[in-house]
């Protein structure tokens, strides 16, 4: 440092420091007067004067420290507060709306179990022409349309009929293809006489991949085709269902009878004496139920019958 | 959206017979039924996402709004969702495959619309249930046949079909006599939209219509995008209908209420009753709007500031 600068730094620090003006006033210091009452009441003027100065004088400081050590999070967390509440009031002001509203005819309607039309509360659209629309306008001498308030340019359809059959030929080259018939699943192998081009292999886990049914063919279109009375499963669960409640109905009945005790025995003998008669039974000959020998396609046949007859019914 | 604005047409040939009453007298109450009853219409893709279930489910409640019986039937086995776009999800609980076992007749596992009465819907199978390997695939053809012979056949049958050409799609098709094709303006979908018809077309279903879904004419007004004339001259089929691009589509499916019942109309739905018009009239759209344009600007005066 040179010496001249060094002489220059001391003696600056040797004169007293610059009275600032608000710097006596902010530390509340007062100059001593003398004075009489009316200066005193200057004086006391000029004391709050000198105080309103100095809270005046302090905002600027203070907003600046406010904003200094606000930040951005605490604006942000403001304004949510705000937008919370603001949800917080709607939804409450909606669930009031609910609470009155519960419960009315109008809900019914909107729930499908009342018609509208017959409370008056929807009028009925009267059906418009689409073609022939206010909200449509065609202007024939520019072949413009326009359509909800928008103008759009009208072009002619080009496709001929000779363009259409080329098309045709075109996609007929390119595109060889039988309907397939026959439906496999994958993995499995192909029946001899079946035509390849005609099978379409099935993914495990396709919706048309359950490979066995509880009904045939002819009995899932007989249902389809079924246009009244009870259907074809629910009818056999209803008589598979009868049918055990009268056989576990007849033995309740037969055990607590104590005169069957004896038909029991009788009867135990009877299928001792049956079963040794089965022996010497002809070839394709069986027991029906009374006990008798009939031949086994008499009994086929009559099962048929009982089963077309219930299909006629159907 | 699209339309089928008669000046634009050549002048029709002199009719032999008078014109109906409706169109006399210049507007027109309903569309005239076309073919024999009940017609058997699929509606296919082949690539998932394009609006498939979306526009059944919209064909299927203008039908019904047109005082057309008409049956929806979802023969997505996997994954089921036609129920859900009309709002009866919870009112499923017989399908197809229980008429098959036998545990219900045909005519109680459909179920009926509420505000529709019209409208029908059945689902093929319970999405954890599988159908029969053997003949599986006939039960669509079987339930065609008799939805025919009932004492009150619909007038419509439209058959929702799953994406993809696997056996799903083979039983959808079995019992069809017209094809409905959704796609949307973008290659890929074009690409499966036209091996699709070329496996139609195999099988004997020569009345092939397409629907082009969600179009944006801001896009095609910029080249990005494919115009509805574009994609027919792609696939050389007459064309059904145009949808624009509608966010009311998302909104109408969380409600559960097909677009075309809203009121006042969206666009969206506006352009499906007019392809639902032209599904009951066998007929095909002759003009498309191709892209918006700006409107002229009025010329402004010296006294336009004064309100004159």
């Amino acid at each position: 440092m040179a010496p001249t600068s060094v002489a220059i730094y001391l003696s600056f620090r040797f004169l007293p420091p610059r009275p600032s003006p608000f710097c006596w006033q902010a530390r509340g210091l007062r100059p001593i007067r003398a004075s009489t009452n009316g200066e005193r009441k200057v004086g006391a003027l000029e004391r709050r004067v000198g105080d309103l100065r100095t809270v005046v004088a302090s905002v600027p400081p203070a907003v600046a420290a406010i904003r200094k050590n606000i930040g951005l999070n605490y604006v942000a967390g403001f304004c949510l507060g705000i937008t919370v509440l603001a949800a917080i009031a709607r939804k409450v002001i909606i669930r009031t709306h609910e609470h009155g509203n519960k419960g009315s005819v109008a809900d019914l309607v909107r729930r499908g179990q009342l018609k509208p039309g017959q409370r008056g509360i929807a009028k009925p659209r009267v059906y418009d022409d689409p073609f022939n629309n206010p909200l449509v306008k065609i202007d024939e001498g520019t072949s413009t349309a326009q359509v909800f308030g928008k103008e759009y340019r009208m072009a002619p359809v080009r496709l001929t009929k000779e363009q259409q059959a080329m098309h045709q030929k075109r996609r007929s080259r390119a595109y060889q293809w039988k309907r397939p018939t026959i439906f496999l699943k994958e993995g499995d192998s192909l029946p001899p006489d079946v035509d390849p081009d005609t099978v379409r292999w099935v993914p495990v886990n396709h919706p048309f991949a359950a490979a066995s049914s509880e009904v045939d063919e002819e009995t899932a279109k007989q249902n389809v085709y079924q246009k009244d009375g009870v259907p074809s499963r629910v009818k056999a669960e209803h008589e598979a269902l009868q049918a055990r409640l009268q056989a576990s109905d007849n033995v309740t009945k037969f055990s607590s009878d104590p005169r069957n005790t004896q038909c029991n025995d009788r009867q135990l003998r009877l299928s001792g004496e049956s079963s040794g008669n089965q022996q010497n039974l002809m070839p394709g000959m069986v027991m029906n139920q009374n006990g008798q020998p009939t031949f086994e396609s008499e009994k086929h046949r009559s099962g048929q019958n009982s089963q077309s007859k219930s299909l006629e019914q159907q | 959206m699209a339309f089928a604005p008669r000046l634009l047409l050549p002048p029709p040939p002199p009719a032999r017979c008078p014109p109906p009453a409706s169109a006399r007298h210049g507007g027109r109450t309903a569309p005239e039924l076309s073919g024999p009853t009940p017609r058997v219409v699929v509606v296919t893709s082949g690539k998932g996402g394009v609006g498939k279930t979306t526009t059944t489910a919209n064909l299927a409640a203008s039908l019904a709004r047109l005082s057309l019986p008409a049956v929806a039937v979802d023969a997505d086995a996997g994954l089921r969702n036609l129920d859900l776009l009309l709002g009866l999800e919870n009112r499923v609980h017989l399908t197809a495959a229980d008429v098959l076992a036998g545990d219900c007749r045909l005519d109680q596992a459909l179920v009926r619309h509420r505000a529709l009465h019209d409208l029908q819907l059945l689902c093929l199978s319970k999405p954890r249930s599988k159908l029969p390997l053997a003949f599986g695939s006939k039960t669509l053809t079987w339930v065609a046949d008799a939805l025919r012979r009932a004492a009150n056949p619909p007038a419509f049958i439209l058959i929702d079909c799953p994406a993809g050409v696997d056996a799903g799609f083979v039983t959808a098709i079995a019992p069809a006599e017209e094809a409905v094709l959704v796609t949307t303006p973008d290659i890929t979908a074009l690409r499966d939209a036209d091996r699709v018809a070329g496996l139609l077309e195999c099988d004997g279903i020569k009345d092939i219509k397409i629907i082009v879904n969600r179009v944006r004419p801001d896009l095609v007004k910029g080249e990005d995008m494919m115009s509805a004339l574009d994609v027919q001259e792609m696939l050389g089929l007459p064309l059904l209908g145009v949808v624009p691009e509608d966010a009311e589509v998302i909104r109408s499916t969380n409600r559960g209420v097909p677009l075309v019942l809203n009121d006042p109309p969206t666009p969206a739905g506006l352009a499906l009753e007019q392809a639902t018009w032209r599904l009951v009239e066998r007929d095909a759209m002759t003009a498309v709007m191709v892209e918006e344009q700006e409107r002229p600007k009025k010329k402004v005066g010296f006294f336009s500031f004064f309100g004159g």
